[in-house]
């Protein structure tokens, strides 16, 4: 389960556009990307957070993995605290997060090893768990070949082994989808939802994107960012009542930019 | 302990990685380690020729034929005289005519008789090495022609030859067969620092920029551990690395000292087991010291080639710094041996001189390194998350 209550972020970005050498540079502007966001995604459930481009999705889910630290705001991995016991809240949450580099010299198995290694399993564990999870995302032949010349869905595969190597109870995926073929994302789905079933360990599944279908086809629940705030969230129904329209785009167009289309 | 787990996780996979980066790693050995060997061959080829043409006793003359006395003189020196090709001077110049020439001029004869003092041209090319070099020669050879005449003059009018010389110089080298050879086997130290410089700069690239270029540093920050552990093994591999190039590059020039040509050169460059252990004892510190340096360089840097640029600096530092005591003509100051590149340079030239070396030589070098690496690694360390996320 993850909590998150009002986090907030704000980043001193380079002022652009340099106006002449004479001028100093003027005052660093500053960017909120986030500004309040909350949400609670329990167990056994998969979380969309869906959002706009640059809503502050990726930033929410960078905060969350302790790679930044929040201005305001808390957030708990099944009741630990990330602030104050980032790596247990780390040993428990597996992140795909939007940078999935693979190490292009070393094979499938390697890098999702190195991985397991990582988080204190036996080598022999690790080597067993690389290969369930191969064998759940369908890629066992890829497995001992280097990832070198790995098409986008066999990286992404690799990738999401990789970030789930330690069976943790908590899952977040940063834009899984991108650059994924159909047949490829008709397949991520399908494992997300075993994940979440009971049989499949009844995870935790936290899930960012912007692409409403998926979202549709999914999610049991609903977060939807605008402007680094968390403006709505429920089940798709719900949000379908609580704008009083049929299709989802239109509920989220009205749900996420409702400043825009009101103004 | 769960966190030195870590640190051997990272260090193995590390190792792994840059082994199998082979086609850099065989550039890497063929450039570096080969290096040294084959200058050291060069440099006793040069040598050798030298001595060849040295023994060969051969002097180039022009117009010779007008000078009878003084083939007379060149013949009962044991010289074997050889006429100059006509376009001597642009055979110089191109440096495809060896030695220097000796133009005798038309008069010649006459004028050593009238006691004119004529005028005995040496014509080489101080761009041409080899003929620079046999020149010294050829002056040494014509003037003691002309103190064979100016003995004869004097005999002839009863003079005692020693009024010619009223002091008798004799020259004594002090400097041992080794301290000699190092005026050629000088730059060998340079040439093992550099080789360690590039043996450890791209494992220590692709283990920061890299890392962020193909974007595996964020993912990696996402594991629980501690950065410190991470970049801890990090470093260990790259300086295992740079360690490993050292010691293939020490131990290249004991084969190396097999092929000198020269005997001369292979008596005077003593390079034995000893040296190149003394050798690793300075280079040790320095590849550890130098893997970090570059690591921290690079961890700023967003992409492999923007590290590569940035890198250049520390190379080139380590490749000027050594030059302060070329400059310098004194002893060494004791502060020297604080400098980076330039103590190890100093430290290694002392051990191919013979020079004993002592702890407070090898001390401040010793701590310089551990200092360096220490900042370094932590400065890595603490760059480490804000370099993930940009």
């Amino acid at each position: 389960m993850i909590r998150i209550e009002h986090l907030a972020k704000a980043f001193a970005a380079p002022a652009g556009g340099r106006k002449g050498l004479r001028s100093a540079s003027p005052a660093a502007r500053i960017v909120q990307a986030v500004s309040d966001v909350t949400f609670t995604a329990p167990d056994g459930h998969i979380t969309g957070l869906l959002g706009p481009n640059g809503a502050g999705k990726t930033t929410t889910l960078r905060m969350l993995a302790g790679l930044i630290v929040p201005d305001a705001g808390t957030m708990a991995v099944d009741g630990i605290d990330v602030g104050t016991r980032t790596r247990e809240a780390l040993a428990r949450m597996g992140v795909l997060s939007d940078a999935r580099g693979l190490y292009p010299r070393l094979t499938a198995r390697e890098n999702i090893v190195y991985y397991g290694r990582l988080h204190g399993m036996a080598s022999d564990a690790a080597n067993a768990r690389a290969e369930s999870l191969a064998a759940m995302f369908e890629m066992s032949a890829l497995l001992d070949r280097r990832t070198d010349g790995f098409s986008q869905g066999e990286r992404m595969k690799t990738a999401l082994a990789r970030a789930l190597v330690h069976d943790p109870a908590n899952i977040i995926l940063d834009e899984p989808t991108n650059g994924l073929d159909v047949l490829a994302t008709r397949a991520l789905r399908d494992s997300l939802r075993w994940l979440r079933s009971p049989a499949g360990g009844a995870k935790c599944i936290v899930f960012s994107t912007h692409i409403m279908q998926e979202v549709e086809r999914l999610c049991d629940s609903v977060v939807v960012v605008s402007h680094g705030r968390t403006v709505a969230s429920g089940s798709v129904s719900d949000l379908l009542a609580q704008t009083n329209e049929r299709d989802f785009e239109e509920a989220f167009v009205k749900l996420a930019f409702a400043a825009e289309t009101s103004a | 302990m769960k966190r030195w787990l870590a640190v051997v996780t990272v260090f193995r996979k590390e190792i792994v990685d840059a082994l199998r980066d082979r086609r850099t790693l065989l550039t890497v050995l063929i450039s570096s380690v080969l290096m040294g060997p084959m200058v050291l061959l060069a440099i006793s080829a040069l040598v050798a020729s030298l001595e060849s043409s040295a023994e060969l006793r051969e002097v180039v003359v022009a117009g010779l034929d007008d000078a009878p006395t003084l083939r007379n003189y060149l013949e009962r020196q044991t010289y074997t005289v050889r006429k100059a090709p006509d376009d001597f001077e642009q055979r110089l110049r191109k440096a495809t005519l060896a030695d220097a020439v000796v133009v005798v001029p038309k008069d010649f004869e006459a004028s050593l008789q009238r006691g004119d003092g004529p005028i005995v041209e040496i014509v080489a090319d101080s761009a041409n090495q080899r003929s620079q070099a046999s020149s010294g020669r050829i002056a040494r050879l014509l003037a003691g022609f002309g103190r064979e005449r100016a003995t004869l003059n004097l005999a002839m009018r009863g003079v005692s030859p020693d009024v010619l010389e009223p002091v008798q110089v004799e020259e004594r080298d002090l400097a041992s067969t080794q301290t000699r050879a190092t005026q050629i086997t000088g730059m060998l130290p340079f040439f093992v620092l550099m080789a360690v410089l590039t043996g450890a700069l791209n494992a220590a690239l692709d283990t920061t920029a890299g890392e962020r270029e193909r974007g595996s540093l964020e993912p990696l920050l996402m594991n629980p551990n501690e950065r410190w552990a991470l970049v801890l093994g990090k470093w260990g591999a790259v300086a295992c690395v740079g360690m490993l190039i050292a010691v293939l590059s020490c131990f290249s020039f004991l084969p190396g000292q097999w092929l000198l040509r020269s005997d001369t050169l292979a008596a005077m460059f003593q390079y034995g087991l000893r040296e190149a252990l003394l050798f690793l004892v300075v280079l040790l510190p320095f590849a550890a010291a130098a893997s970090a340096l570059l690591m921290a360089v690079a961890i700023r840097c967003k992409t492999f080639k923007e590290a590569q640029a940035s890198a250049t600096v520390v190379m080139l530092a380590a490749s000027l710094l050594p030059l302060i005591n070329v400059f310098s003509l004194g002893q060494d100051a004791p502060w020297y041996f604080w400098v980076p590149a330039l103590a190890q340079n100093l430290l290694m030239t002392r051990v191919l001189k013979g020079e004993a070396i002592g702890m407070e030589q090898v001390g401040p070098q010793l701590i310089g390194c551990v200092a360096i690496a220490a900042i370094a690694v932590w400065f890595v360390a603490r760059t480490l998350r804000s370099a993930a996320i940009k």
